[in-house]
């Protein structure tokens, strides 16, 4: 008898330690583990459209603002065409009145690098995918890549000209072991990365996916151009800006929308012909906008300057209106930012369909950047030509024209700067704009951001933000001080030291 | 699953064979009559069994109405057996060949009432093995639960407060369903998992809900309910505190140990309790807040102040006091007590029946109970009712079963939203009900869109945000849940070595499900129809099915008197899943449809279905000895293997070692003649205990969904990085601990010395430089000790027949501080000092968390005169020019210039501005001592009269809601402290200007710093037990009635509402922060207890 049960036991005792192992190991049921991901196509495609997702927002469970409401304050905030709303939180007045502190939660550019981190997750695994997955072809997975590169490149692109030098991460983080400090790259290194990776990106690219939207919502080649574009721009190469321009130019796939039905064309359905790159959000995933400019304690107004100076109205005849303007850019009387809140003249949007897209490039950008460039390589009636083909278009105000000279570089230079106020109002861009046009030449008009003050900041701060903005280093973002805290190698930018 | 069925099974299998080798003997015929022995009389219906050798009943007959019985005896060397209710059982009559055996039964009348325990009180640890009281080698407490009964709790957890040394439960809100929170000893873990596990009887009690259920605004009130076991159910509770105690219970146990026993039957006739509680309790006034009249007059001043633009109350219409403007006019001009509106009188009732008795084989304990309660906040309640039966049966003497099953059903009302929050600051001019464009009071709650104050939302976590009308919040929205659970636990005992070897078997299983449900309609808010706030309708499930097993082996020799052994060796599995679903949808066609199946909004991202799906399993093989050699040298020590799915497959694996020892000093020759010593007794034990996070599949990299699609293609993201270096945080403890037992036990008392120092410190969200894509990883960083000393003394000072007066007193000191720590690990907390309301705080690696730093607040500038800056002289600091310098704030970051009427902070270094230099040491939230005290005095034997305290001395406390009250820099209400604000040039006071979102006038400052110290009048109780002759007289075995006060008076120098705030250590800088707005409620409750 007791022999049996010592048998049993023991057996019992043995079958359990063997079956331990195995009982112990268990997976998660609601979400998929990446050993058994990276196996189709399709996964990779997935995974692409995850960072295009994060554009539209923070993901369940992080808690952070949506990225485009950090790009609107980083491109509007310190510049003139916003003013503060009675919802306005005290992080967000001190960047408006330049009182700029690392501890200021608005520095943070956590968004940025987590949708990096997406992509940079694309780039490390996708290519082992073609290995598992045999129709999975290779033009297919370069089209993949070229997105995933040239998203992380507007990404860094921000980066760089929000906080200048900044870390450079090409690697995904998916194991604990990869964490390790990663200090600081300088702007110039990472600039010539941002460079190298669009123009591999430019040479993998797809040209379009088939139908106008997905072209305009996802990154194609004529993307990519504009972004180097851009960024050629901001490195002063201005021969190689306008040969990215002109290739977009030239590609004849996007035109100018006609100013009478320009508004609900371009801002409130999206997509039009001039997209060149949207951020796609729709019934499912509202933007943030609604609540940072409709309410009653909104966030932002619109500054009573843009109506007055910007655009400018004509008193004599009230029909006679730039389109971009009135009750485009900015609803008159209560001075709402309407860009984004419109669905026509005298409609609003109701909260349920806050879903304006957010405007990374449209097609004038690339007309006016052509221009800018031109400007500066002595191609002045040039420059003068792209800046009316885009005034005309939206039928600007005979109070807004200047008549520079055209060897004036500086004259066109501003003019373009106000016409691309115009435009690109309240669309992120102002503010990278002027920074772009004072650091020029070395900072040689650095009398465009001491004059913004006047505009920007209460007049008992003026003095104070304008004997900051002579430091050149006080016109990009400290690093927050948690990434300090958390990574003792970054160097804080030394005027916020 | 399927292996323990089979083990089950096998055993089950093995125990039919041997039943059957009992049979196929000679049979024989026993016959005979049953008497009492007293009267003699015949007793009809006892019952006589034939047992064999290990008492298993063989075979058995009742008597008829003559009392005679004919038994066919199997086999001729068995025995008889005789019972019968009331009467004591009649054991083992050898048949010796007889064939007429008459049996005498002795009446046990006697008995039944007054039972006398004369072996020693043992402890069990829960694990099987019995250790005499005296003998044990580690730190226990324990509580008879008597003398918890009298208090109003609707769980156990509340009772306890403040009983045992070194336990500190706090309760995270006054509201019925409110969870409790319990720590043993403090802090050994940064994980989030700080509570202590629970065992009842003997198996481990699930308390805590997985990660991931936090959907609506469900928060941690919904997991209130997890410990429902009536409090009239249990027979006693012990904590094991320190780790040698705890370390048989591994991992889940490093927080400390509750082991809970439930009341089971005994031998005797059915006895039917009944104990009834009521009780009604109240809010204490709480702050004073400003009436509308005088809101109205601070508002437009704070606007003011910001710049010198007056509030323009033509557009700000809640100011305007027009008459012809009714629908204003009537709807802001009012004087409404906001909180008042939310409160009302609380009630509660307790009623509990029971039933318990047996027999010789069987013994039950049964027992239903209704517990209800209607919260001091409107819109609350709680129900809920609870059975349980508890089984035992002996098949022989050496195989038993036990079968308990225990049933709970829930029904709980809570808040939508925390309204006192929002009455507090809600603007008193405002109306309840809304008045019409004529003036006319309508029946609808005034909800408007939006006010000066804001409007409703939610953020996008889903948090709710902004203000609303709370009485509307209370009374219209709608957050309930229903929860039942269900706990069957079988035990299954056998010796299979009489008095030797035994093996023991558990299976429970526990059923849990509970169903939220909750609408916020259109008037709660006010909002307009197009938001999805409105109508919005959730409904939540969630079931957890658990499954836990324990197979143990007890080895219990018998050596001679010098020797006692025990070997104890266990084997343990848990298995645990949890699936939860969730539905919302808003916009439904009316207020009155609420349940998310009607048809609603449900496409966008906030709204939508989600599920969750987890498990999670651990085994653990355990062994464990106990010697003790001439009852005065004890060791015991064990060793624990720990298996947890939640590590990776190189860390999955922990064994943990225990080792513990007593000396009984009082037991040497030597000190024999000190005979007023009846037990002096030191302790040492050492033991690791391994502790595993608390979220489930870390270690895998995993990828998610979105919740929104992209252009109607779904993305996919990587959701964490795989934790590939995560392993146990080990808890090393060490006690020291004294036990003495003084003049015939009338003076009991222990004393301990611990440290818990935990390695490989487990942090969950340590904080990650967001380049990585992730802001947080969970890791092990370094090592913190948790350490302290308890005291404990009982005493009977005064002992006659007539009197009997007890006293005890426990006091106890807790601390923890950092030893090492990563470089990734932040060195001072987040706050920035150069923002209103935050305080510093460092990380010093050996020093006790809990200390905090701020400016020295100095009054209130009275005019510009006083702004200058001085320096070290007094003399004022002039610039180049000659001009006198004025105080600035951080310059030059910030440079705001001093005004007269703004706060005043010393300048410690006299340059003239007020920055991070000039911040001190302003205190520590670290108690320098705990604990509590009471008398309990007993006068003939049946009036009790007992009372307890608690305390805490030595710490400082940080009274926010001073701050959030007095601040005057929001549009919420303050309390009338501000009344005497600083208003004109030349006032002289200690509350600083009205100044709206600006200023630096509520800086982290030695303002808000009082001392915590209290001492509270906890409870006291009067009961009376009715003398035996008028229990005759009614027919009744037991009869008493008691009546009890609670938290009656605090003795306390702090102004705030309530000194006893619980620091929820959550990392190296948590501190004390008072924000509670009310008192905890004074409670009256009465109670009747009888037997019959």
């Amino acid at each position: 008898m007791k022999r049996i049960i010592y048998k049993v036991s023991l057996l019992i005792l043995l079958f359990s330690i063997s079956s331990c192992k195995k009982w112990l190991t268990l997976q998660p049921q609601d979400g998929i583990i990446r050993n058994e991901f990276w196996k189709t196509k399709e996964d990779v495609q997935a995974a692409v459209i995850g960072c295009y997702s994060s554009l539209l927002g923070a993901p369940t469970g992080i808690k952070d603002r949506a990225l485009v409401d950090y790009l609107f304050m980083w491109g509007e905030l310190r510049a003139d065409m916003v003013s503060p709303g009675p919802g306005m939180s005290v992080d967000e007045q001190n960047i408006m009145i330049v009182n700029i502190l690392s501890s200021n939660p608005i520095t943070s550019w956590k968004s940025l690098y987590r949708t990096i981190n997406y992509c940079n997750t694309v780039i490390d695994f996708a290519p082992d995918v073609k290995k598992v997955d045999n129709t999975f072809t290779q033009a297919s997975l370069d089209a993949y890549m070229a997105e995933a590169l040239a998203l992380r490149s507007l990404m860094y692109f921000y980066v760089v000209r929000t906080w200048g030098d900044a870390p450079l991460k090409l690697k995904s983080t998916s194991t604990d072991q990869e964490i390790q400090n990663l200090g600081i790259t300088e702007k110039a290194t990472i600039l010539n990365q941002i460079v190298a990776d669009l123009l591999k990106a430019e040479s993998l690219a797809a040209v379009t996916y088939g139908n106008k939207q997905y072209d305009t919502g996802r990154i194609t080649k004529y993307t990519i151009e504009t972004m180097l574009a851009d960024v050629y721009l901001w490195m002063e190469k201005y021969n190689d800006c306008i040969l990215m321009c002109d290739k977009v130019i030239d590609s004849k796939k996007f035109s100018l929308v006609p100013g009478a039905i320009m508004y609900n064309n371009v801002f409130f359905t999206g997509n039009s012909t001039e997209g060149i790159f949207e951020f796609q959000f729709d019934a499912q995933k509202l933007n943030p906008f609604y609540a940072m400019f409709a309410p009653v304690s909104r966030r932002l107004n619109a500054s009573p300057n843009v109506l007055e100076a910007i655009y400018t109205q004509d008193f004599v005849n009230d029909l006679n209106v730039d389109r971009r303007g009135l009750h485009a850019a900015v609803r008159p009387g209560d001075n709402m930012i309407y860009k984004y809140m419109g669905v026509d003249y005298n409609t609003s949007r109701t909260p349920d369909i806050s879903y304006a897209h957010w405007f990374a490039y449209r097609y004038p950008d690339v007309l006016l950047m052509k221009a800018e460039a031109c400007a500066q390589v002595g191609r002045g009636q040039d420059a003068l030509d792209l800046v009316k083909v885009v005034r005309d278009r939206a039928g600007a105000l005979i109070a807004t024209e200047r008549k520079p000279d055209v060897a004036d570089k500086d004259g066109i230079a501003d003019y373009i700067l106000e016409e691309r106020a115009r435009e690109f109002s309240f669309e992120g861009k102002r503010w990278y704009d002027i920074l772009r046009n004072a650091k020029r030449d070395n900072y040689r008009r650095l009398d465009l951001i001491l004059g913004m003050v006047s505009e920007a900041v209460p007049s008992d701060l003026q003095q104070s933000a304008i004997v900051k903005y002579r430091d050149k280093n006080s016109h990009y973002l400290p690093i927050f001080d948690d990434e300090i805290s958390a990574d003792q190698t970054l160097k804080q930018n030394p005027f916020y030291k | 699953m399927n292996k323990i069925f089979t083990r089950i099974s096998t055993l089950l299998l093995t125990l039919l064979l041997m039943w059957s080798t009992g049979y196929g003997q000679t049979i024989t015929t026993v016959r005979g009559k049953v008497t009492d022995s007293k009267d003699k009389q015949t007793i009809i219906g006892a019952s006589v069994v034939e047992v064999d050798k290990d008492r298993r009943t063989v075979n058995g007959v009742s008597t008829d109405i003559d009392g005679n019985y004919v038994l066919r005896i199997s086999n001729p060397n068995n025995k008889i057996m005789v019972s019968f209710i009331g009467y004591n059982t009649q054991r083992e009559i050898s048949i010796n060949g007889r064939t007429i055996i008459n049996i005498q039964l002795v009446p046990s009348t006697n008995n039944l009432d007054d039972v006398t325990v004369v072996a020693r009180r043992k402890t069990n640890n829960g694990t099987g093995m019995n250790v005499d009281d005296r003998d044990r080698t580690t730190a226990v407490a324990t509580i008879d639960a008597k003398v918890l009964e009298e208090m109003q709790a609707g769980s156990i957890d509340q009772a306890l407060q403040g009983r045992l040394s070194g336990v500190d439960i706090a309760a995270t809100s006054g509201d019925p369903g409110a969870g409790m929170s319990i720590k043993i000893r403090g802090t050994s873990s940064l994980n989030g998992a700080t509570e202590p596990l629970i065992v009842v009887d003997g198996m481990p009690y699930e308390t805590s809900v997985p990660e991931g259920f936090n959907f609506a605004t469900a928060d941690d009130q919904g997991y209130a309910q997890l410990l429902n076991i009536a409090p009239s159910d249990i027979k006693d509770i012990s904590v094991l505190k320190d780790a040698a105690a705890t370390a048989l219970w591994g991992s889940r146990g490093s927080n400390g140990v509750l082991i809970i026993n439930t009341k089971r039957g005994s031998i005797g006739k059915p006895q039917i309790s009944y104990t009834f509680k009521g009780s009604l309790s109240q809010q204490p006034s709480a702050i004073p807040m400003l009436t509308g009249d005088q809101y109205s007059m601070l508002i437009p001043e704070e606007f003011m102040n910001r710049n010198g633009v007056p509030l323009n109350t033509q557009t700000v219409k809640e100011f305007q006091y027009d008459p012809q403007d009714l629908y204003w006019y009537k709807n802001y001009s009012n004087n409404t007590d906001w909180i008042s509106a939310v409160s009302r009188t609380g009630n509660l009732q307790d009623h509990n029946i029971s039933i318990s008795g047996g027999g010789e084989k069987a013994r039950y304990f049964a027992s239903l109970g209704y517990f209800g309660q209607q919260g001091t906040t409107i819109g609350t309640d709680l129900s809920r009712i609870t059975t349980r039966i508890n089984l035992d049966y002996n098949v022989s003497n050496r195989l038993r079963f036990r079968t308990d099953i225990a049933y709970t059903h829930v029904l709980n009302n809570q808040l939508y939203s925390n309204v006192r929050d929002v009455a507090y600051s809600k603007m008193p001019n405002m109306g309840i009900m809304e008045y019409n464009d004529y003036g006319l009071l309508t029946p609808n709650y005034f909800s408007p869109a939006s006010n000066i104050q804001g409007y409703f939302y939610f953020d996008d976590k889903n948090a709710i945000k902004g203000t609303y009308n709370p009485v509307a919040m209370a009374m219209a929205a709608t957050n309930r849940s229903l929860g039942d659970r269900i706990i069957p636990h079988f035990n299954l005992q056998y010796d299979i070595v009489k008095d030797l070897l035994m093996a023991t078997t558990d299976v429970v299983f526990d059923i849990n499900t509970q169903k939220t449900s909750t609408f916020l309609p259109q008037i709660a808010t006010g909002r307009p129809f197009t938001e999805i706030t409105v109508n919005r309708a959730t409904d939540l499930d969630y079931d957890v099915f658990n499954v836990g097993t324990k197979t143990n082996l007890l080895f219990t020799p018998h050596l001679n008197d010098k020797h006692k052994l025990q070997a104890l060796m266990s084997f343990q599995t848990a298995d645990n899943r949890y699936v939860n679903q969730n539905v919302m949808n808003a916009n439904t066609a009316s207020s009155l449809f609420q349940d998310p199946s009607i048809p609603g909004r449900t496409q966008n991202d906030q709204i939508k279905l989600g599920s969750v799906q987890t498990q999670y399993r651990t085994v653990a093989g355990l062994v464990n000895a106990n010697y003790g050699f001439l009852d005065r040298y004890f060791i015991s020590g064990s060793l624990r293997l720990d298996g947890n799915s939640r590590f990776g497959e190189n860390n999955r694996f922990g064994l943990f070692p225990s080792l513990s020892t007593r000396y009984r000093i009082s037991g040497e020759r030597f000190m024999q003649r000190f005979k007023f010593i009846d037990d002096l007794s030191f302790r040492f034990s050492y033991a690791q205990s391994g502790n595993a996070p608390k979220k489930d599949y870390t270690f895998y990299n995993t990828y998610g969904n979105f919740d929104w699609s992209y252009m109607g293609i779904s993305g996919v993201y990587t959701q964490n990085m795989e934790l590939t270096n995560l392993k146990w945080e080990t808890v090393h403890g060490v006690n020291y601990g004294l036990s003495f037992a003084l003049f015939n036990s009338r003076v009991v008392g222990d004393a301990e010395i611990y440290r818990n120092r935990t390695k490989d410190l487990f942090l969950p969200g340590l904080r990650l430089a967001t380049y990585t894509g992730f802001d947080a990883v969970d890791m092990n960083i370094g090592t913190m000790d948790n350490q302290g000393w308890e005291f404990n003394i009982n005493t009977q000072v005064v002992k006659s027949k007539k009197w009997r007066v007890d006293f005890s007193f426990n006091i106890a000191q807790n601390q923890n501080m950092i030893r090492e720590i990563s470089p990734l690990y932040p060195t001072e907390n987040k706050a920035k000092i150069n923002e209103n309301g935050k305080f510093k705080q460092f990380l010093q690696v050996n020093n006790p968390f809990g200390s905090f730093y701020g400016f020295k607040f100095q009054g209130v500038y009275k005019d510009r005169e006083e702004t200058v800056a001085t320096d070290k002289n007094g003399a004022p600091i002039l610039n180049p020019n000659g001009d006198k310098v004025y105080m600035r704030f951080n310059y030059p970051a910030t440079d705001y210039i001093f005004q007269p009427g703004d706060a005043k902070y010393e300048d410690i270094n006299h340059d003239g501005t007020i920055d991070y230099k000039d911040i001190v040491y302003l205190g520590n939230s670290n108690p320098k001592f705990t604990g509590g005290f009471g008398p309990s005095i007993t006068f003939n034997g049946n009036i009790k009269l007992s009372a307890f305290f608690s305390y805490r001395t030595g710490y400082q406390l940080i009274n926010g809601t001073k701050m959030n009250t007095t601040n005057m820099y929001g549009y919420g209400n303050q309390s009338t402290a501000v009344l005497r604000r600083w208003r004109n040039e030349g006032d002289v006071t200690d509350v600083p200007r009205a100044l709206y979102g600006s200023g630096y006038n509520w800086l982290g400052s030695s303002r808000y710093v009082e001392d915590g110290s209290y001492l509270k009048w906890r409870t006291v109780t009067l009961r009376y037990d009715f003398d035996k002759q008028f229990l005759k007289r009614v027919k009744l075995n037991a009869l008493s009635i008691y009546g009890t006060g609670e938290n009656l008076i605090t003795f306390t120098k702090y102004l705030g509402q309530d000194p006893e705030v619980g620091t929820k250590i959550t990392d190296a800088f948590s501190i004390a922060i008072d924000n509670s707005m009310t008192p905890p409620p004074k409670v009256i409750t009465i109670g009747i207890s009888t037997r019959f």
